[in-house]
């Protein structure tokens, strides 16, 4: 925010990531490293395809480990109280400074791009799904090797 | 830097001595402040200038390494030969750094800060000049010519913006941005309103959460909603009337135009902490008054030094962190 000002900005603005494997196991990206944040929120600021190629390529780069319980999806109502578990879950994937023991297929990552628009007459809040961007395990190697070239 | 001022005053410490009545302690208050309004006026316009844009890139630069270790050599610089501030080599460096850094990160970069590296470039090109009739031409057109286009192309633009224009940015912002959260307390939006609005708003950012229709009710509260408005066309209304005002280059509207900025300097950066606009709104203004309106002037450098004061930790203490 500055001297121009709209509510289409990056307080409004907002990404799901999530880490597909080999194996097609989709599992979202929450535990993202300060870079990771901001390259992303370079990528919310000036959403193009080859800006959020640069955050999932950053993020593909690093160690994912998959928690061993995997957690629910809750259902919320439109009062923002949670009501139930949805049938769906996820594993939280935690980042690791080690390197995996033995060589693992690379990922790919699909970044999901969501706009917020506040009705201020009605007070609610809805959230947009403006695009979502999936990235091959090609791609991503590319972009990395790209990333280190420059 | 400044004419030292031929008036001495022989109440100063009048304030201290018993029996004194209130009549020579008002007549000193203004005596000081006649004082104030000289040294103001005697101030030299392009080096006072140039002496204010350094502060400003010290505090309120760019945020990279390369702009930061370039604005503290320069500091550095001056310091030991304050004479270094009149080069232009000097404010090429910084121009060359702050553009730099522009480039290398356009995409967050705030855009007051194409205002500040416009500034640096302005002052390298008034540096190449000897003359200093020539200098303050050049930087009297371009403070005009800069605040002119800021405020009416930010007012243009927000016009433009329905979500701005309804009020809908400001409050949701009211709600869930921190950097508005002392300001909302200080109006009286409970800060329990904004933690339920940011909770809620979480569901719909969470993956792990599934809202119904992606849509969610927020609460909020009637209070936030009339401070949006306020905030919404107070800010809109000010910026066109100053650019506009500034536009006809006449004593009458220029004067009208600088009480008018003043004014947005001194309330606009209590709730938005923008303080390097501020400070650059308030140079500009500055140099645009100098030889014009003397106690303007002196205006100008107590919106400095309020400037720096809302940098006090104030928010902190208002909303009890």
């Amino acid at each position: 925010m500055g001297m121009f000002a709209a509510a289409d900005e990056l307080p409004n603005r907002y990404a799901k990531v999530f880490l597909i494997d080999a194996d097609g196991n989709r599992n979202p990206l929450v535990q993202l490293s300060p870079d990771d944040f901001d390259v992303l929120n370079r990528a919310l600021e000036y959403p193009t395809r080859e800006n959020f190629l640069r955050a999932a390529s950053l993020m593909a780069g690093e160690n994912w480990i998959p928690s061993f319980q995997p957690r629910p999806v809750l259902n919320v109502d439109i009062n923002g109280q949670p009501v139930s578990e949805s049938a769906k879950s996820f594993r939280t994937m935690v980042p690791s400074q080690l390197r995996p023991d033995r060589k693992l297929k690379r990922p790919s990552i699909e970044i999901q791009f969501w706009k917020l628009v506040y009705d201020p007459l009605t007070r609610h809040v809805r959230a947009s799904l403006a695009e979502t961007f999936l990235f091959t395990p090609e791609e991503l190697l590319r972009s990395s090797r790209e990333m280190k070239n420059s | 830097m400044k004419s030292p001022s031929s008036s001495r005053v022989s109440a100063g410490n009048s304030g201290r001595q018993p029996g004194v009545s209130p009549i020579s302690r008002s007549r000193a208050a203004s005596s000081r402040l006649g004082r104030f309004v000289e040294f103001a006026k005697n101030l030299e316009m392009v080096q006072t200038v140039s002496l204010l844009m350094l502060v400003l890139v010290t505090i309120f630069g760019f945020d990279d390494w390369l702009f930061r270790v370039v604005s503290r050599v320069c500091l550095f610089v001056f310091v030991l030969h304050p004479r270094s501030l009149r080069r232009p080599q000097f404010w090429f460096a910084l121009a060359l750094a702050g553009t730099i850094s522009l480039v290398m990160s356009w995409e967050r970069i705030d855009n007051h800060k194409y205002l500040l590296d416009y500034w640096l470039w302005i002052l390298f090109v008034v540096h190449l000049f000897g003359q200093a009739e020539q200098q303050q031409q050049i930087v009297r057109f371009s403070a005009r010519f800069f605040l002119c286009l800021a405020f009416l192309a930010a007012s243009g633009q927000k016009l433009s913006s329905p979500s701005y224009r309804t009020g809908a940015m400001f409050e949701h912002y009211l709600y869930v941005d921190s950097r508005f959260s002392a300001f909302g307390k200080l109006v009286g939006i409970d800060p329990s309103i904004g933690d339920s609005v940011k909770r809620r708003i979480m569901f719909l950012r969470s993956p792990f959460a599934e809202v119904e229709g992606n849509d969610i009710h927020i609460g909020g509260s009637g209070r936030a909603r009339v401070a949006a408005l306020v905030m919404t066309w107070w800010d809109v209304s000010l910026q066109s009337a100053i650019g506009a005002l500034l536009l006809f280059g006449r004593r009458r509207t220029d004067e009208l135009a600088h009480i008018l900025l003043l004014f947005f300097i001194f309330t606009t950066y209590i709730p938005a902490p923008v303080f390097g606009f501020g400070w650059i709104l308030a140079i500009m203004g500055f140099a645009l008054a100098k030889d014009q309106f003397p106690r303007i002037t002196a205006l100008y450098i107590v919106s400095f030094v309020a400037i720096l004061l809302y940098q006090l930790p104030w928010r902190q203490v208002v909303v009890g962190v």
